[in-house]
């Protein structure tokens, strides 16, 4: 390729890859002509004074005018730290969070990090989190030009979610040291033949599952595991596209509309496990640094119990540390699968795992040996930095050494609820699904249970009500347990409002409530109610797949009016509980560093 | 002035979970300003209740409160903690002539809108008073003048500098007089006192106006709307400012929106510094943005300034101001390398900003105006997949969920760097073989797209726009066709035919290179 028009490009910020389709080569030829015309960016200075004083910190950009480079030469041991890019809705601070603290801890091991991130509202790029900050795209061309130029000893891929964990493959091939957990364990556990192999192996039981192609295959699959069936595209983060299916036509529908199924791309079909209750683990271990992966050690950070059923994504899930209903010997169990699959996968840093209990079986759903979203608030609701652990167990550490063996089991409670956007988006039903949608989390902390519960709900933004008026609308299946739960209102003194359907219901349990007109009976209707806030609380569980229009609006209607909205029973009776609790004693606060 | 000695403790309040309006940038600010008065040798106390912040890593303050950030958790912090200073022999109680650290303040300038609103709730009860907790960075007269917009554009006018015709309504019928007042469709309905403008967005007509209308004053906690005549089309900037307890400002940013007004400066495509003023312009804007802290009375710390200017008449009009660290802070502080949480923090405390040493330098002060050598561009990252029954277009209201930011010698290659960061897929502008997605057609990448959907996706805001501009060069759309279309000014719209043009020379190239 004349080496003119190829630098004129380069100057323009045209990327190898879209000089590669332009012209009709591969991104690899691109590069390999570059390389052999010496064609490669120089590093500028981010340095407030457009090169007028002398700049003492390592922020920079890459540029092609070819002016001088500007980077400082050291020749200490480097490791690049790779970020997370733009937040997303599944790709959020969490990751930041971890990024920043493997920077610290390399630099305590006296490591030279560098930073490579294009997100600006981060504390990853700040000028002084790691020794050199590289503020440039997260893409194979412009991560391999730094690595290069750098002459890295390694980089970490497993912190930054799922933009850096697509680039692994390719940096490696490019001979780049992806440390921490071999490329191979990962594809174990990502590749569902191999997984399952493993698990057969081990003894662990998974759902029953099957991989499709084509719609003529899902249905097959399902049709063998009997509906529901938990539908997903391979190789996402934050749960797009997946979607819990009940019927061959949902099924269908699927398959036709919301992904784009192909044999390398395959979709997963599992066999859905309702009324489980799932459960979060985050764990740290050293296993790859020895000849017998049995010398090594795995510590649990945190078992996280999802207070909704099984089925909503875990980043939407609110969660309790330490579980609060599973048994002994449920727990006993979770542990040792655990340590188990980290042994077996040889885990050097971290790894998550999400499990589905039902009864006191415990499936494996799926395992990710890279940080997850839930590093942050266990390290917070234990009082040990995961990350920092886990980076230095990546550039070689042992956890005896770090002083790490043993799990911390809290003597209080830590909740996790999730915060949505669903006030920007009139209109938008809120039902929680396996599909991510949160932007972010808060946690609440208090020796008692209710109280944290209470607490996280106010930090997210919607505080319970401790008097007045309940709304209750339940789908059919919910109908038997609706009683009960309504119950639990009524002795903390609330008045409970409902449409016809509940209404029968809890009459006929003997329970008082007072009758309100449906969205199409007339008015004023439930939706008045709400716009007038004469309703402190919604309890509205979802009629199956396809809601109800008058469904939608009641939800919908609750977010623009700021009223409290559970959508599940489950959650409904943490509502009770965590009332309860505020009534007894109202809330009292407390440091992190006195709880550790 | 050299720094407070009558400061014992410091309250941080952080911003809470991360929403659309209120992300990840408020840790990095927060997280600053712990370091920055520890550095200083005072007690940091914070309150945040996301631990996904670094922030709250307990050894970033002395006390940590994962703890809701509502008035009464914030109330029962400070209650706490006088308790804790007593405890400790601190002359909480004893004023004292200023030299003995005794005093809990409050710096509510760093945790967005969310600290802000828990600070001025605490200030409005009687709370902070009754404790004697004083608040630092912004006082509360000052805060009140920036963010209640009719006190704001009284205010301006008293200086003399343009405003939007607009009026304030608390009810319904308020709203329908003012709206008849300004007599003209467009107009622009904003909430009071909401985060990222929730509730606020633009009516073409009477119905709209109505809907929109009530669903502001709905989620208004003061029930305050503004209605402002329209400014769809103009040109928008942002200019950065700091001020310190002497009076001395600085611009730390210019910031230029390359989506005209209409769209949410956070929905906006950015561009630092200013591409398309003059020198002259630039420095009228410049003179009043410290016409503008002066008047609300910013005594120390970062604003955030938002003008419009018209692209008929050059007429300047200021928009509104954050009169605190803001969204645009950290953008600013990533784009210059100026660590603006950390010198808000520092001026809190009395410091002058030529008292205060640039990290990066060594050598110049922090009242040494960043000046910069390259070309910044911002571009927000959206969400539309995740809400399908949502309503894609781009308003007043802030919809992204996240930003990718890239550096570069020209506009036109710090554009295309952005374009590759967003996680999108895409590498660039275009030409990189992915196909684009219309609705539920489907599209080859160098495919020329029909004429039709190219206006509509030109003139209606949406988050591919950029990529349109692309299309409708190839699809033989003039530059003036485009900016009627689009309002997006020309300069910017000649930088994007560049790229285009480079394209088809690339794409020409090709054969002789298979052969």
């Amino acid at each position: 390729m004349n080496p003119e028009l190829l630098e004129r490009a380069k100057v323009l910020g045209f990327s190898d890859r879209q000089i590669a389709h332009l012209t009709g080569q591969t991104e690899d030829a691109v590069r390999a002509r570059r390389r052999e015309l010496k064609l490669v960016p120089s590093y500028r200075l981010v340095d407030t004074c457009a090169a007028e004083f002398e700049a003492y910190t390592p922020y920079y950009y890459s540029s092609w005018d070819r002016g001088d480079d500007e980077v400082v030469a050291s020749d200490r041991r480097k490791v690049m730290i790779l970020g997370g890019g733009p937040n997303r809705i599944g790709q959020g601070i969490e990751f930041d969070y971890c990024c920043v603290h493997a920077a610290f801890a390399l630099k305590e091991d006296g490591f030279e990090t560098l930073m490579v991130n294009s997100n600006p509202e981060t504390v990853s790029t700040d000028y002084d989190t790691s020794d050199k900050l590289f503020f440039e795209p997260l893409t194979l061309e412009d991560v391999l030009h730094i690595y290069e130029r750098e002459k890295c000893w390694g980089a970490i891929a497993q912190f930054g979610g799922q933009t850096p964990l697509n680039l692994a493959l390719g940096l490696k091939k490019n001979g780049v040291n992806i440390i921490g957990t071999s490329p191979e364990s990962i594809e174990i556990a990502e590749d569902r033949k191999l997984f399952a192999a493993m698990l057969d192996r081990l003894g662990i039981p998974q759902p029953q599952n099957g991989l499709a192609t084509t719609e003529a295959e899902a249905l097959v699959i399902a049709r063998r595991l009997g509906y529901p069936v938990l539908v997903r595209p391979s190789f996402v983060l934050g749960g797009r596209a997946m979607q819990i299916v009940y019927s061959d036509g949902e099924l269908q529908h699927y398959m036709r509309y919301a992904v784009e199924a192909s044999p390398e791309r395959p979709v997963l079909v599992d066999k859905f496990l309702e009324d489980a209750t799932e459960v979060d683990v985050d764990c740290v271990a050293d296993m790859g640094h020895f000849p017998d992966a049995k010398d090594g050690t795995a510590v649990i950070g945190g078992i996280l119990e999802h207070i909704e059923f099984a089925g909503v994504h875990s980043g939407d899930a609110a969660m309790v540390l330490p579980p609060h209903t599973l048994s002994l010997s449920v727990i006993e169990t979770i542990r040792q699968y655990t340590h188990a699959m980290a042994r077996e996968l040889r885990v050097t840093g971290l790894m998550n795992v999400q499990y589905a209990v039902k009864g006191e079986k415990v499936y494996v759903l799926e395992v990710n040996p890279r940080a997850s979203r839930t590093v942050p608030f266990v390290s917070k609701a234990i009082g040990v930095p995961l990350a920092k652990l886990a980076a230095k167990v990546m550039a070689g550490k042992t956890l005896q050494e770090l002083g790490f063996t043993e799990e911390r089991w809290p003597k209080y409670w830590a909740v996790k609820e999730s915060v949505f956007p669903f006030n920007r988006f009139p209109g938008q039903d809120i039902l929680l699904s396996p599909e991510m949608r949160s932007t972010g989390e808060v946690m609440g902390l208090d020796a008692d249970l209710g109280i944290a519960y209470a607490k996280a709900q106010m930090a997210a933004g919607s505080p319970l009500p401790l008097k007045g008026k309940i709304f209750l609308s339940v789908a059919a299946p919910h109908k038997a347990e609706v009683a009960e739960v309504a119950q639990l209102f009524v002795n903390l003194g609330f008045e409970l409002v409902a449409t016809s359907g509940t209404a029968s219901v809890l009459e006929k349990a003997g329970i008082k409530v007072q009758r309100v007109l449906k969205v199409l009976e007339g008015r004023p209707n439930i939706v008045d109610h709400l716009k007038n806030k004469e309703i402190q609380m919604v309890i509205n569980t979802p009629s199956g797949a396809a809601p109800r229009e008058d469904e939608v609006k009641i939800r919908t209607t609750a977010v623009m009016t700021g009223t409290p909205i559970m959508t599940t029973l489950s959650g409904a009776r943490a509502v009770a509980m965590g009332i309860e609790a505020l009534q007894k004693s109202g809330f009292q606060v407390r440091t992190i560093q006195e709880y550790h | 002035m050299p720094k407070r000695t009558d400061i014992h403790s410091v309250l941080i309040i952080g911003a809470g979970p991360i929403i659309i309006g209120q992300a990840c940038e408020f840790d990095y600010s927060g997280t600053q300003a712990c370091k920055a008065l520890r550095e200083e040798g005072y007690r940091v106390i914070l309150v945040n209740s996301n631990p996904a912040t670094i922030m709250t890593d307990p050894e970033f303050a002395d006390r940590t409160y994962i703890e809701p950030i509502t008035p009464l958790a914030v109330e029962k912090i400070l209650v706490r903690e006088l308790e804790e200073m007593r405890r400790m022999g601190v002359p909480v109680d004893a004023p004292g002539d200023g030299s003995t650290p005794g005093k809990l303040v409050l710096l509510p300038t760093l945790g967005g809108q969310t600290a802000l609103n828990t600070a001025m709730a605490l200030h409005r009860t009687g709370v902070l008073q009754r404790l004697g907790v004083e608040m630092i960075g912004a006082k509360a007269d000052a805060i009140q003048r920036g963010e209640d917009r009719e006190t704001f554009k009284q205010l301006m006018i008293q200086i003399g500098l343009d405003v939007p015709i607009s009026g304030t309504a608390h009810t319904f019928e308020e709203a329908r007089g003012v709206a008849e007042r300004i007599g003209r469709y467009p107009l622009i309905i904003r909430p009071g006192f909401t985060l990222g403008g929730t509730g606020g967005g633009i009516a073409y007509n009477r119905d709209e106006f109505e809907e929109i209308a009530r669903r502001g004053l709905d989620l208004s906690p003061v029930s305050e709307i503004l209605i402002e005549e329209s400014l769809l089309g103009w040109k928008e900037y942002e200019m950065e400012v700091m001020r310190d307890v002497a009076d001395n400002c600085v611009i730390i940013c210019s910031i230029e929106n390359f989506d005209p007004m209409g769209v949410h400066t956070g929905d906006s495509i950015t561009v630092a510094p200013i591409q398309t003023l003059t020198d002259k312009e630039f420095q009228i804007m410049r003179d009043a943005s410290f016409a503008v802290i002066r008047a609300v009375g910013v005594e120390t710390g970062g604003s955030n300034i938002q003008f419009s200017v018209n692209p008929e008449n050059g007429r300047m009009i200021v928009i509104e101001m954050n009169p605190r660290v803001s969204r645009s802070s950290a953008l600013a502080s990533k784009a210059t390398g100026f660590p603006i949480a950390k010198i808000a923090a520092k001026l809190a405390v009395g410091y002058r900003l030529d008292e205060i040493r640039n990290d990066i330098t060594r050598e110049t002060p922090a009242s040494f105006e960043p000046t910069i050598d390259y070309v910044v561009t911002k571009i927000p990252r959206f969400a539309f997949e995740k809400f399908p029954q949502a309503d894609p277009t781009l308003t007043t209201q802030m919809k992204s969920v996240g930003e990718a930011m890239a550096i570069g010698r020209t506009f036109k290659e710090s554009l295309q760097k952005c374009l590759r960061s967003l996680e999108i897929g895409r590498s660039g502008l275009g030409g990189d073989g992915k196909p684009w997605r219309v609705g539920t057609d489907v599209y080859g990448d160098r495919e020329i797209l029909p004429n039709d959907i190219i206006s509509r996706k030109l003139s209606v805001p949406n988050a591919e726009r950029i990529f349109f501009i692309r299309h409708a060069f190839r699809a033989g759309f003039s530059a003036d066709q485009i900016f009627h279309l689009t309002k997006i000014d020309p300069w910017f719209l000649d930088q994007i035919r560049e790229l285009v043009e480079f394209e088809e020379e690339l794409a020409a190239s090709a054969p002789t290179i298979a052969a």
